[in-house]
């Protein structure tokens, strides 16, 4: 495997072929072990068929009474999930190698550099491939088990939809991090698209005639295709679509990284520019963010902060916007339905308003946001002390108790200025679209997300005091996704009452309908506390940058 | 004079695999103190724990009667510490930075600061990752110089520094001694050693195999010596005589070079029984006596430990 750039870099993906891979497919797999129990009887046929249809922001409700159409349906959201390997692969693929240097000694050989870029994307996109097909065959091994009417064609299809539409970021990531020195932002700017396409694929199923948007999105392409639904079948050209996109993107980071300095940028063009600002070699440079680790930590979380809040308070005054509209098409589509009654008050749990039910339903993945990005900010200290800049920090008369709090209240500060200002996002939307909502409810639903927040960024600071920043990343990652699908799937799949009590998200429950619950909050905030406390006595004993 | 740094039989390991094993040895106020040894011999594993990075396994280590782990804050206040391979904020630039560490130490004399800037013609205006090796290591010793620190813990402190700076960084560590503050610095550059340092530790495979001061190190030296005769000599002439370690006969017996080791008493007055053309004798350097620890086989190192 180490013979050419290619194997090479195919065998540095070998674990995360497999890992990726499997765990996807289990993650395609999990909704079709719940839909027998949810067609039992004509009525519960009908009120799941209702209840799809209250998501069809979500994903096209088609056949979601079948095997393939409930899973097709379900997943719908989940590729966010699924595209997040190939966009931190695409955006460390070449300029992860610049910042460890090992670009240069790569470059040395007598090998043009087109042919090392050409051999390393072409090995993500087999990577990708080997992935499709694994999702795509564990697919099919669900159908089978559970009486889907799809085949292995179907399977294979449906992995090589996705595979491609992942193709799709992981260029996209490769071109964005020719303009970046690091790869952090490449990733992190891929991530904040990825998002924004898939609202922007939204848009149409919202509001009315505004398909013309949507198609300006790749995940529209994905979507178009739906091979685990036999009656809708793939669509091939919607496919060619996503290949020539990923192949004009990865074409043109190519093409940009063969012209630029190793090490370097592509500039912009100088209209794109901002202004140039010339540090000052005075000191003191009165920088306000040079005063303490606190101050420190929060300059460093500044940029991440306010790209997060961007996205995370335009998705919610979205669905506060798109909640209204909706609920008319909902209305015409399910007037006189009983199963419409039964639905709302599913989702709202009791005889709330029709606006907040529908969004308690939408506002459940903004926790899952705001809980990936402190996420992303326990990989930050994990790695600041992996890569050894804490050993300075600590060297100077500080705590290890100080320099660990320090930063932990930088995120736990950017955590609850991202719920404001998604707060004031949502009475904003609110106010212009119309919706009415209780506002107290709003800012219990949007400020209890915090705890989680808090909850998971505890966690990870505990758990990087044993695991490398790659284990404590992937440990969150996959905690969140565990805690998401018990509250997700658990309740169809009737686990026991102690097993959704696992989740974090079971405690954080409805309050958009309901309020805050102070005991759940209180608990949760109470974990986090106790997490945080280990974590910190952990910190204070440990060996640094071993 | 009184020890300020005082390391009685530390041992860490890093799971299975060694880091250093019962290392004991003294640095008294006021030294300088070169620490010797190959790559991953465990010179920056020994200044990591004095730096309370690490958590020794046995042992104990202090630094003005302060233990290094329990009492580190009182301790980092009196030091300044050079990482070997320092990472920082690469978006920060060199001027952010210093200040940023001089805000965290608190007391930092800033016209002083700005001296050391002017003295090593360091840029503060760029950002860390575009500054080359040697700047960057420039601002990291700045900011280990800054506060006037009572102790100096360096690693490696000269790596990549280019000969200019390296002689300014020598006026430092001579000013600092000067001044009656204590240097410990760790490094494999022998004659940065032999040139700033006043006393020295050699440590191999995580022992500590010699120390002393520098020219009592130099003193065990085994320096050789040329002679060369206007007619062949035998070799059995030099053999047996003391301090005599090695002989290899040249030139077809017209010259011999001898491997010594104490006086060359008995060899003067044995070479005096035949015509001598010429006698050179070499000293030693530093790096000789180094190389000589650090031989494959393990005779020199018993051999220390018995010296030291």
């Amino acid at each position: 495997m180490l013979r050419s750039i290619y194997l090479k870099t195919l065998r540095d993906y070998r674990v995360a072929i497999l890992g990726w891979g499997i765990g996807m497919g289990l993650v395609v797999i999990s909704p079709m072990a719940s839909v027998a129990a949810l067609v039992t009887t004509p009525q519960a046929r009908e009120q799941l068929v209702g209840l799809a249809a209250s998501f069809a922001w979500n994903a096209d409700p088609i056949a979601v009474d079948t095997i393939g159409g409930y899973a097709t349906f379900k997943i719908g959201f989940f590729v966010f999930l699924i595209a997040i390997w190939p966009l931190l692969a695409g955006s460390r693929m070449l300029r992860g190698e610049e910042e460890r240097g090992s670009m240069d000694v790569l470059l040395s050989l007598p090998r043009p550099r087109l042919n090392v870029a050409i051999e390393k994307l072409a090995a993500m996109w087999t990577a990708l491939l080997v992935m499709g097909v694994l999702i795509g065959l564990l697919a099919f091994a669900g159908g089978a088990k559970f009486g889907g009417n799809f085949g292995l064609g179907g399977g294979l299809l449906y992995g090589l939809n996705l595979a491609l539409i992942c193709a799709v970021f992981g260029s996209l990531a490769l071109l964005i991090s020719q303009f970046t020195q690091e790869r952090g932002p490449a990733a992190g700017a891929t991530a904040g698209l990825l998002l924004f396409f898939i609202v922007l694929d939204m848009v149409h199923r919202v509001v009315p005639n505004t398909e013309w948007i949507s198609r300006l999105s790749p995940i529209y392409y994905y979507n178009l295709s739906k091979p685990l639904i036999p009656t809708y079948g793939t669509n091939g050209g919607a496919m060619i679509v996503q290949l020539a996109l990923a192949a004009l993107l990865g074409g043109a980071a190519i093409w940009l990284f063969v012209r630029r300095d190793v090490g370097g940028t592509v500039p912009f063009p100088r209209w794109l520019r901002l202004p140039e600002r010339q540090a000052s070699r005075a000191l003191p440079v009165g920088d306000w963010s040079l005063g303490s680790v606190y101050a420190r930590s929060m300059g460093m979380i500044a940029m991440p902060t306010f790209w997060w809040t961007l996205v995370i308070a335009a998705f919610a005054a979205f669905l506060v916007y798109a909640v209204q509209l909706l609920e008319t098409k909902m209305s015409a589509l399910l007037s006189g339905s009983p199963a419409f009654t039964t639905l709302i008050k599913n989702l709202g749990g009791g005889d709330a308003s029709v606006n907040a039910g529908l969004l308690s339903a939408m506002f459940f993945f903004l926790p899952v946001l705001l809980m990936a990005f402190a996420v992303t900010q326990v990989n930050g200290w994990s790695g600041d002390e992996q890569d050894g800049r804490l050993e300075l920090v600590l060297a100077a008369p500080q705590s290890r108790i100080a320099v660990l709090l320090g930063r932990f209240a930088a995120l736990a500060t950017a955590t609850i200025a991202i719920a404001v200002v998604t707060l004031l996002a949502c009475f904003a939307s609110a106010a212009a679209s119309g919706v009415s909502l209780d506002a107290g409810n709003l800012a219990a639903a949007i400020l209890g997300m915090i705890p989680l927040g808090l909850l998971v960024a505890a966690i990870g600071y505990l758990a990087s005091g044993w695991l490398a920043t790659a284990a404590d990343t992937g440990l969150l990652s996959f905690l969140l996704a565990a805690w998401f699908f018990i509250s997700f799937i658990g309740p169809e799949l009737k686990l026991p009452d102690a097993t959704l009590r696992l989740s974090a998200f079971y405690y954080y429950g409805t309050p958009l309908l309901h309020g805050l619950q102070p005991a759940s909050v209180l608990g949760v905030l109470a974990v986090a506390a106790v997490a945080l406390v280990l974590g910190t006595m952990r910190f204070a004993r440990k060996d640094i940058g071993v | 004079m009184t020890a300020i740094i005082e390391v009685e039989n530390l041992t860490k390991s890093y799971g299975s695999k060694r880091g250093i094993a019962d290392v004991s040895f003294q640095v008294e106020e006021g030294e300088v103190f070169g620490f010797l040894g190959p790559n991953g011999a465990g010179k920056t594993t020994t200044i990591r724990l004095l730096m309370a990075l690490l958590r020794a396994d046995s042992g104990a280590a202090r630094i003005t009667g302060l233990d290094c782990w329990k009492q580190s804050l009182e301790i980092k206040r009196i030091v300044g510490y050079l990482p070997g391979e320092p990472a920082l904020d690469p978006n920060l630039t060199g001027g952010q930075i210093l200040e940023y560490f001089a805000n965290l130490r608190g007391g930092v004399d800033r016209t002083y600061l700005k001296q050391l800037i002017q003295r090593f013609d360091l840029d503060t205006s760029r950002k860390f990752r575009q500054y080359s090796t040697g700047n960057k290591r420039k601002v990291v010793l700045i900011q280990a110089f800054m506060h006037r620190p009572r102790l100096l813990i360096l690693d490696e402190p000269t790596s990549g520094l280019d000969p200019l700076n390296q002689q300014e960084f020598d006026h430092m560590v001579k000013e600092a001694r000067d001044e009656g503050r204590t240097v410990f610095l760790s490094s494999h550059v022998l004659s940065e050693v032999e040139k700033t340092c006043t006393k020295v530790g050699i440590i191999r495979n995580g022992s500590l195999v010699r120390i002393g001061d520098v020219a009592e190190v130099k003193a065990i030296k085994r320096y050789e010596i040329t002679i060369t005769f206007a007619n062949p000599v035998p070799a059995e002439t030099f053999k047996a005589l003391d301090g005599v370690a090695d002989v290899e006969m040249l030139d077809h017996g017209h010259a011999v070079r001898l491997a010594m080791q104490g006086s060359a008493d008995a060899v003067i007055k044995a070479a005096a029984n035949y015509p001598v053309v010429s006698l050179t004798s070499y000293e030693p350097s530093l790096e000789d006596i180094f190389l000589r620890y650090y031989e494959a086989d393990p005779a020199p190192a018993k051999e220390a430990q018995g010296v030291a």
